[in-house]
C-alpha cells in the first residue's frame, strides 16, 4: 500500500448551484444523509461551491485537519474538476483525494420527480465517498513545451494568427495547400459593412507574411502526418507538393504564363476566367511565384509505346505554333512523317475525347506537322563515343534503335538484306498510303547525324555474326517477319495465286503489272485492304475481298475498309477458301468457298468461324491474294547464327532487356513477337538501344526500366459538359484519282489542323511542351521536380482551415449549371473585383449589362434538406451585392430572404443604407428559379417564384440575374484533417471547441487549437477575433515552457502480469511493449493516452490505471448499491 | 447485365386497365424483352390514389398496406407503374415506419383479415428497374432502332420523384431523359419536367386544369420537342385526352403526342407500333413515326 494521509477524514460539499439543483435535490436531506455515511467528518452545503467563499469552506475545513479528503457534489467534472482539486491542494492536501459527484447534469436537470432526483443525489454522493476513501495521492508531470507553433491555412485568420505569435518573438510554420496564401478573403471585393476594398486590408497582411524573420511559409504544401514527438510535443511531416517551379530563384516575372499554350479555367476566379498551366493565382499572391499543374502524363502519351507526347504537340498545334510543335515531336520519335500516316496510333484508342465523341486524329496532327516543314533535321547528338554498333534490318525496329543509340553518340551501321531501306514499311505498305518520298526523307535524316546503312547484305550469307560480333561492340537484330502463311488448299500452288507481301513487295520494288481483271483477296486485316486496293491500282476490274467472320471481327483499321469500299472493293463475308479451281494452264479460274457461320469465342476473344457442312459455292476469278498473315520463320536461321529460337521461331530474347542467348546480341521487333504494327516494332528498337547503352556502360540492364511501353494513366477526367464535336475528317483526293499511286490522304490544312487540335481536352493539364523553360532567365522551372516531405517539431498547433461553399448543383430548383446568368455569391464577388475577369463590371453571359438582378439568401443554410444551420454571413454579403449593384449598374435588385440577420457592428446601419439605395427585399423562400415564360414580360428571363410572406401572395419576379447566397461548409477533407490532428468534429463537420463559451479556440486535444471558418460559419471581423485568441492561448503555452498532464494512465503490476500480451494489438496508441527478460508487458507512460483498453482486457488484473482502479471503481459501485 | 431473369411483383392499379392500356401493353412487353419477369399481385385492391386520402389518410394507408402485406409474402421487389400507385405504396411504407399511430391502427385493421406488414417490401417504378437492374449500357447495346429525329421532352409528373426521391431528383430529373438519349433520341432540356399537370383537378376544374396543361404543351413545344414522354397515367390523360380543348381554347396552332416511355423503349428495341398501344393515343403519332422511320407502318 502506498503512502496516504492517514485515516480517511472526509468532507462532503454540497452545491446549490443556485436554483440548478436546489430546485430538484432537497440539499439539507442529502447533507444530513452524508453525514452519516462512513468517515465522513464533515458535511456542508453551499450556493456556489465554485466560488470564492465556496472553495473557502473546503480549505478552511483541510486546513483545521477536520477533512483529508473531499467530495463536492455540484456539476459536471468536466466543469469544475480542476476547481476544486486546485482547492483541495491549496488545504494542503495531494489533490487527487477529492471525488466530484455530478448532481447537477446526471441529476436534477434530467429527473422530474423532486423525490427522485434527492434520492438519486444521495446515491451518487455515497459512491464518491466510498471511492474517495480508497484514492491515493498522485504526482503529476511536467512536461516541456517546444517553443515552436505550427498555424495550418493561411486564410485571414490563419495569417492574423501567424503574424500574432511571430510578432511575439516565436518561430512560426505556416502551411497553406494552395499555391498563395490569402483564403477565400483574397477573392473578396469590398468586405461588409465598412466597404473596405479586401485586399487593401489584407495584402499588406499577406505582404507582412512573406517578410516576417519568425514566420516559415511553406505554401503548395499540406500536412500529412501529426505524431506525438514526446509527451506534449508534436512530430508533423508535411508534405511539400511539387510545384516545378523552384520558388527561391522564381522572380514571378509571368514570361512563362505569356507562351504557356494550355488555357484552364482559373479556380481563383471561380471558373469565371482563365488561367494557364504555369500561373500565379492573382498577381499579389504570396509567394510571388509560379506553379504548374500537372497531372502526369496524359492518356495518349502513356498508352503509345514511345511514348511520344501526343498532348504536348496537338495544343502547339492548336496555338500555331508549328515549329515548337515539331521539336516536341522530334523528342520522341525520328520516323514522324511515316508515323503521321501509317501508326496504328494505339493513344487514339485511350483519348478522353473518344468518351465524348471521338477520340482526336493523333497521326494526322503529327503529320501536318511534319508536311509543314518536310527539311526538318533530325536533332544532332550530343554526345560522341568511339563504340561502333551493328544493326541488322532497316525497319523501323532497327532505324529506332540506329537513331537512340546514334543520339547516345554511338556509331551503327545498319545491314539490309533488301536493295531499299525501310524494311516493311517500303516492301508492305503501298505507296498511296506512305509515299516512297517520305521513306527516303526519313532515312536520309538518319543518315545525316551519321548512321551507316548497307543495303544488299543479308546477314548469314553476306555477313556473318562472328564478323559483326568482332568488329562491333553489340548487334541488334531487327529482320522482321517476311514469310507467309500458306492456305494449305489445294491448287495453292497455280500461277496467279500471290501472296499478300509477296504482290506488295513486287509492286514497291518493281512498280505495278496487271495481275488480273477479277482479284480476290483472301483474309480481313490491314494487309489485305492494301493489297485489294494495290489490286486496284494495277487495273483489276474487280476486287473481292473473302473473309471468314464478319465485317465486326475484321482486324483492319475500319477507316481503311471504308477507303477500300469507297473505292470499290467489294466483301464477301462469312466465306473460308476450300480449293483454287484452275490448271497450270488456264491459270486460276475460281474459288470454292465454304460458308461459315459464327460460334463460340476462341482464344482471340473473336467468335471462331464453324463451316456449315454443304454449303459450297464457286467465286469466279482470274488471281487470288492470300494474306493471312506472316511468321518470322528464323529457325534456321537461328541455328546457323546460334541464337536460339522459340517454337514459334522467332527468336528468344529476354522480356526486359532484349538481349539474346549470344552476349552482346540483342534483337526485337517483328523477329521476336511475330508480325505487328510500326510503333512497336520502334519501340523494340529503342528498348534495345537503351539495353546496349547500359551494357556497354557496365550498368544494370534492369533496373527502373517498369514504364517502359504502354500503360494506362489511373487518373479520371471529367468530361461533363463538353459540347460535342466530331473528328474532323482528313481532305483526301477525289475518288477518280484512285487508280494511281497518288497518296491518298493529303493531310489537314493550317484551318483544319487547329481546329483538329483544339478538341484536345488537355487532359494532363500542363501539356510538357517547356516552352516555358525556353523564357525562364533565372533558370526557375524543374519539370523533373518531385514531393518532398519536411518534419518539423511544434508545441501548439493552431487549424485555421476554413470552409468550402455550398455547391449549388446539389438545389436543382436553383437553376446553378443549367441556366446562363445564374451565379454564385463567390462568381459574383469575382466579377464584381476590378481585378476579376470582367475588370469589376457586372455583366451577363451575353455582354451586356443586366437591368434586374434577384439575389436569394440562404441557399443551403437554413434548410433541412442540405444545412440546417446559418451560415451567419450570407444576409450581411447579399446586402453588399445590392450595394454594389445599385452603385455600379441601374439594375433593380431583389432580395429574397427568409429572415434578415444583421447583428454586428454597423450591420442594421449598413441594412438601412441598402434599403435607401433603392435595394427591395421580399420576404418568402424561393420556391424555383426557371426559364419558362408565362407572358411577354418574362420572355428570356430568369423567373423566380416566390411565396412573399408578407403579402401572403405568390409572385413571379422575371430578372436578368441570380445571385445564389450560398452558403457555408466544412472543407470536404474536414474529417480526415480533424483525424490528423486528434480533435473533434460537431456533426455538421465543423471543427469542435473545448466549450462554446468559455473555451471557444481550445479542443480537447492539449496544444491544439481553432480559428476562424473551421469552427463554424463566421465573418471575417470574427475570424479575425478568433485568430487572436488562438494565438493567446499558444502563445501562453508555449511562452510557459511546460504543461502538466493528467495522472491518469495505465501501469501493470508486474507481479500479476502472466505476459500474455493480450493487451498490446489492442492499444491505439502503440504504447505497450513486451520485455522479454521479464516476461511481461511494459506501458509507457509518455505515450499512454489513458483510455483503459487495456485494463479492461487483461485476464488476470494485472494491468490498472490510476484514477480508475479495480478497488477505486468497485468502491464506487458498493457505494451506489448499498444506498439502494 | 447478367443473364439470369429477374423477377418482381406486378402492381398494375387500376389505370394501366383502363385509360392507360397502352402503358401496361408497352410495359409488358419491353420487360420481357429485357429479361424482368412480372408476377401480377394477387388479389390487389385500389391504391386510393390522391382521392381516398383527402378523405380519410387511414383508410388509404390501409388500402395500401394491404397491397404490401400481399406483397412481402411473395419476397419479391414490388413494381408499381402507375405513379399515384406508386406514391401511395411509398408513403403508405413511410407512415407505417415512422408513425407509431398509423402501424398500430392499420396493423389491427390488416390483422382482422389476417394479414401483417413487417415492412420488407422495396417499391420500385419500372423506369428505376430498368436504369438500374438493366442499365443504360445494355440498353444501348439492344437498341435495334434507334429513335433517330425524336426530340423528346421528359415528363416525370409531380409524384415519380416527390416527395421520396427515391431515384432521382424532384426538381430536376434525369434519369427518363438519360433512358431517352440512350435510345438514340435528341432529349429536349426544359423546366417543367416534374411540374403539375392538374392531375384529377383537371376533370373537376376544367379552367385551371387546361392552363396547366397548356403551359406544359407550349413549353415543350416551345423547346422543339416532337413528343411528350411521360412516366404517368394521369399526366399521360390530360395531355394527352385534352389536348384538342387547349388547342382550341389557347389558339395553339401545333400539337404534341404524348406517350409513354415504355412505348418509346419498346420501339427502339425493335417492337411494331401495334404492339406498344400507339394506337390508342389521341393526338395520333403515327405521322411522326411514318416520318421520322419510314413511310410503313412499324412492324416487329
Amino acid at each position: 500500500m502506498p503512502e496516504t494521509n492517514g485515516a480517511p477524514k472526509i468532507g462532503v460539499y454540497v452545491c446549490h448551484c443556485g436554483v440548478n439543483i436546489a430546485a430538484k435535490v432537497n440539499v439539507s436531506e442529502v447533507v444530513e444523509f452524508a453525514q452519516k455515511l462512513p468517515f465522513v467528518t464533515v458535511a456542508r452545503e453551499y450556493k456556489f461551491m465554485c466560488s470564492d467563499p465556496g472553495q473557502e469552506l473546503i480549505q478552511q475545513d483541510l486546513r483545521e485537519g477536520k477533512v483529508n479528503r473531499v467530495v463536492v457534489a455540484s456539476c459536471s467534472p468536466l466543469m469544475h474538476e480542476a476547481t476544486f482539486r486546485r482547492a483541495t491542494a491549496e488545504g494542503g492536501q495531494n489533490p487527487f483525494f477529492f471525488q466530484m459527484a455530478n448532481i447537477r447534469e446526471h441529476v436534477s436537470w434530467v429527473t422530474e420527480d423532486e423525490r427522485d432526483a434527492t434520492e438519486k443525489a444521495k446515491a451518487l454522493i455515497a459512491a464518491a465517498v466510498r471511492r474517495v476513501a480508497v484514492h491515493q495521492p498522485l504526482e503529476r508531470k511536467r512536461v516541456p513545451v517546444h517553443p515552436h507553433v505550427l498555424v495550418v491555412g493561411a486564410g485571414i485568420a490563419g495569417i492574423e494568427a501567424a503574424l500574432k505569435i511571430a510578432d511575439a518573438g516565436k518561430k512560426v510554420y505556416l502551411v497553406e495547400r494552395e499555391p498563395t496564401i490569402g483564403g477565400h478573403m483574397a477573392k473578396f471585393d469590398k468586405t461588409f459593412p465598412t466597404l473596405d476594398c479586401a485586399a487593401c486590408i489584407l495584402t499588406p497582411k499577406m505582404t507582412q507574411v512573406r517578410a516576417h524573420p519568425n514566420i516559415e511559409l511553406l505554401t503548395y504544401s499540406e500536412v500529412e502526418s501529426v505524431e506525438p514527438y514526446d509527451l506534449r510535443n508534436f512530430k508533423v511531416r508535411i508534405r511539400r507538393k511539387a510545384r516545378y517551379v523552384n520558388e527561391d530563384t522564381c522572380t514571378g516575372c509571368g514570361l512563362c504564363a505569356d507562351v504557356c499554350p494550355v488555357t484552364v479555367p482559373s479556380e481563383f476566379d471561380e471558373g469565371l476566367g482563365t488561367r494557364k498551366a504555369i500561373y500565379r493565382p492573382f498577381p499579389q499572391a504570396v509567394p510571388n511565384v509560379f506553379t504548374i499543374s500537372r497531372r502526369g502524363t496524359p492518356p495518349c502519351q502513356a498508352a503509345c509505346s514511345i511514348h511520344q507526347n501526343a498532348q504536348g504537340y496537338i495544343t502547339l498545334i492548336a496555338q500555331g505554333k508549328f515549329k515548337e510543335a515539331l521539336e516536341v515531336i522530334l523528342r520522341d520519335n525520328p520516323l514522324p512523317s511515316i508515323c503521321g500516316r501509317i501508326c496504328t496510333h494505339p493513344c487514339t484508342l485511350n483519348c478522353t475525347r473518344a468518351t465524348v465523341d471521338e477520340p482526336l486524329n493523333i497521326p494526322g496532327l503529327k503529320r501536318f506537322v511534319t508536311d509543314l516543314f518536310p527539311d526538318y533535321k533530325l536533332p544532332q547528338p550530343k554526345a560522341n563515343r568511339s563504340e561502333r554498333i551493328a544493326i541488322v534490318g532497316s525497319g523501323p525496329a532497327g532505324l529506332m534503335c540506329a537513331y537512340e543509340l546514334r543520339q547516345r553518340g554511338y556509331w551503327p551501321t545498319i545491314y539490309e538484306a533488301q536493295p531499299v531501306p525501310g524494311g516493311m514499311l517500303a516492301l508492305g505498305i503501298p505507296a498511296f498510303r506512305l509515299p516512297r518520298d517520305v521513306i527516303t526523307k526519313e532515312i536520309n535524316r538518319l543518315k545525316e547525324i551519321g548512321i551507316e546503312i548497307k543495303t544488299n547484305t543479308p546477314l548469314g550469307k553476306a555477313i556473318t555474326l562472328e564478323q559483326l560480333r568482332k568488329h562491333y561492340a553489340a548487334v541488334f537484330i531487327g529482320i522482321g517477319a517476311h514469310v507467309e502463311r500458306k492456305l494449305k488448299i489445294p491448287g495453292e500452288d497455280l500461277p496467279n495465286v500471290w501472296g499478300g507481301i509477296e504482290f506488295l513487295r513486287r509492286v514497291n520494288l518493281e512498280g505495278p503489272f496487271k495481275l488480273g481483271e477479277k482479284v480476290l483477296v483472301i483474309g480481313g486485316g490491314n494487309s489485305a485492304i492494301d493489297a485489294a486496293r494495290t489490286a486496284l491500282r494495277c487495273g483489276a476490274k474487280e476486287v473481292t475481298i473473302v473473309y471468314r467472320r464478319t465485317r465486326a471481327e475484321m482486324p483492319a483499321d475500319p477507316k481503311e475498309i471504308a477507303a477500300a469500299e469507297e473505292e470499290g472493293v467489294t466483301m464477301i463475308f462469312l466465306a473460308a477458301p476450300k480449293t483454287i479451281l484452275g490448271s497450270k494452264e488456264t491459270g486460276v479460274t475460281g474459288l470454292e468457298c465454304l460458308r461459315m457461320k459464327l460460334g463460340a469465342p476462341d482464344a482471340s476473344g473473336r467468335p471462331a468461324p464453324e463451316p456449315i457442312p454443304g454449303s459450297e459455292f464457286v467465286l469466279s476469278c482470274d488471281a487470288i491474294i492470300a494474306t493471312i498473315g506472316q511468321v518470322p520463320d528464323i529457325a534456321s536461321l537461328g541455328e546457323q547464327l546460334g541464337i536460339e529460337t522459340t517454337k514459334w521461331g522467332t527468336f528468344k530474347v529476354d522480356g526486359v532487356t532484349l538481349e539474346t542467348n549470344v552476349p552482346g546480341v540483342f534483337a526485337g521487333g517483328d523477329c521476336v513477337t511475330g508480325p505487328d504494327v510500326v510503333v512497336n516494332a520502334m519501340y523494340a528498337g529503342k528498348k534495345a538501344a537503351i539495353s546496349i547503352d547500359r551494357y556497354l556502360n557496365k550498368l544494370d540492364m534492369r533496373a527502373g526500366r517498369e514504364l517502359e511501353g504502354p500503360y494506362r494513366t489511373e487518373y479520371a477526367i471529367d468530361t461533363s459538359g463538353t459540347p460535342v464535336q466530331k473528328q474532323i475528317p482528313m481532305p483526301a483526293i477525289e475518288l477518280g484519282r484512285r487508280r494511281t499511286f497518288d497518296e491518298v490522304h493529303t493531310g489537314y490544312t493550317q484551318e483544319l489542323a487547329i481546329a483538329e487540335a483544339k478538341r484536345c481536352l488537355d487532359c494532363a493539364i500542363c501539356c510538357d511542351c517547356r516552352l516555358c523553360s525556353t523564357v525562364c532567365e533565372p533558370k526557375a522551372i524543374n519539370y523533373e521536380m518531385k514531393d518532398k516531405i519536411e518534419e518539423i517539431v511544434v508545441g501548439a498547433i493552431i487549424l485555421a482551415t476554413g470552409f468550402k461553399t455550398f455547391d449549388p448543383r446539389r438545389a436543382p430548383y436553383t437553376g446553378y449549371g443549367r441556366y446562363d446568368n445564374v451565379l454564385t455569391a463567390l462568381e459574383f464577388e469575382r466579377m464584381v473585383n476590378s481585378a476579376g475577369p470582367t475588370g469589376g463590371k457586372i455583366l451577363l453571359k451575353n455582354g451586356k449589362e443586366p437591368k434586374s438582378i434577384g439575389i436569394i439568401h440562404c441557399v443551403g443554410s437554413r434548410d433541412k434538406r442540405f444545412n440546417p444551420y446559418c451560415s451567419r454571413v450570407c444576409c450581411m454579403y447579399s446586402l453588399k451585392f445590392a450595394h454594389l449593384v445599385k452603385e455600379r449598374t441601374k439594375a433593380e435588385v431583389y432580395n429574397f430572404y427568409i429572415d434578415l440577420r444583421a447583428f454586428g457592428k454597423g450591420y442594421e446601419e449598413f441594412y438601412n443604407r441598402v434599403l435607401s439605395e433603392g435595394a427591395r427585399l421580399i420576404r418568402g423562400n424561393i420556391g424555383e428559379v426557371t426559364d419558362v415564360a408565362l407572358s411577354p414580360e418574362e420572355e428570356g428571363k430568369l423567373i423566380i417564384r416566390v411565396e412573399d410572406t408578407l403579402a401572403g401572395v405568390v409572385r413571379r419576379i422575371p430578372v436578368d440575374m441570380v445571385i445564389l447566397a450560398t452558403g457555408l461548409e466544412p472543407q470536404a477533407d474536414a474529417e480526415e484533417v480533424r483525424r490528423k490532428f486528434s480533435i473533434s468534429c460537431s456533426k455538421e463537420g465543423w471543427f469542435l471547441e473545448r466549450h462554446p463559451k468559455l473555451a471557444p479556440v481550445s479542443t480537447f486535444t492539449d496544444g491544439v487549437f481553432i480559428a476562424g471558418t473551421c469552427q463554424g460559419p463566421k465573418d471575417i471581423p470574427d475570424a479575425v477575433a478568433q485568430a487572436g485568441a488562438a494565438a493567446a492561448e499558444a502563445l501562453a503555452l508555449i511562452d510557459r515552457g511546460f504543461v502538466e498532464l493528467e495522472p491518469n494512465t495505465a501501469f501493470i503490476q508486474e507481479e500479476l502480469c502472466s505476459g500474455c500480451k493480450t493487451c498490446i494489438p489492442l492499444c491505439p496508441f502503440n504504447a505497450i511493449s513486451f520485455t522479454s527478460e521479464k516476461g511481461i508487458a511494459v506501458i509507457n507512460e509518455a505515450l499512454c493516452k489513458g483510455c483503459g483498453t487495456c485494463v479492461a482486457a487483461c485476464p488476470s488484473g494485472a494491468a490498472q490505471q490510476h484514477l480508475f482502479t479495480d478497488e477505486q471503481i468497485y468502491e464506487e459501485i458498493e457505494g451506489v448499491l448499498s444506498y439502494v | 447485365m447478367n443473364s439470369t431473369v429477374k423477377e418482381y411483383t406486378y402492381y398494375p392499379g387500376c389505370s394501366v386497365r383502363t385509360t392507360a392500356k397502352h402503358y401496361e401493353e408497352s410495359l409488358l412487353r419491353v420487360f420481357d424483352a429485357l429479361g424482368l419477369k412480372l408476377y401480377e399481385l394477387e388479389d390487389w385492391n385500389c391504391c386510393g390514389a390522391t382521392l381516398c386520402s383527402s378523405v380519410s389518410r387511414l383508410t388509404s394507408y390501409a388500402l395500401s398496406a394491404r397491397n404490401l402485406s400481399r406483397a412481402e409474402r411473395q419476397g419479391r421487389d414490388l413494381v408499381a407503374p402507375c405513379s399515384a400507385c406508386y406514391l401511395a405504396l411509398n408513403k403508405t411504407k413511410d407512415y407505417l415506419a415512422h408513425d407509431e399511430e398509423v402501424r398500430q391502427k392499420v396493423g389491427r385493421a390488416l390483422a382482422a383479415v389476417g394479414l401483417k406488414y413487417t415492412g420488407g417490401v422495396r417499391v420500385r417504378h419500372p423506369l428505376e428497374v430498368i436504369i438500374t437492374d438493366v442499365g443504360l449500357e445494355e440498353i444501348k447495346k439492344r437498341v435495334k432502332r434507334p429513335l433517330e429525329g425524336f426530340k423528346v421532352a421528359s415528363y416525370y409528373g409531380c409524384q415519380t420523384t416527390r416527395p421520396y426521391k427515391e431515384f432521382d431528383d424532384p426538381f430536376y430529373p434525369e434519369t427518363l431523359d438519360k433512358l431517352m438519349a440512350a435510345l438514340g433520341a435528341e432529349v429536349v432540356d426544359w423546366s417543367l419536367k416534374t411540374r403539375c399537370c392538374g392531375g384529377s383537378v383537371t376533370g373537376l376544374v376544367e379552367e385551371v386544369g387546361l392552363r396547366l396543361n397548356y403551359i406544359l404543351l407550349n413549353e415543350a413545344h416551345k423547346r422543339g420537342a416532337n413528343v411528350i414522354a411521360t412516366t404517368c397515367p394521369l399526366c399521360q390523360f390530360n395531355l394527352d385526352c385534352y389536348q384538342s380543348k387547349i388547342i382550341k381554347r389557347y389558339d395553339l396552332g401545333f400539337s404534341v403526342p404524348v406517350v409513354f416511355f415504355t412505348q418509346l423503349l419498346g420501339l427502339a428495341l425493335g417492337m411494331s407500333e401495334k404492339e406498344l398501344g400507339f394506337a390508342r393515343v389521341m393526338v395520333p403519332m403515327q405521322p411522326l413515326l411514318r416520318s421520322l422511320i419510314g413511310g410503313e407502318p412499324i412492324r416487329a
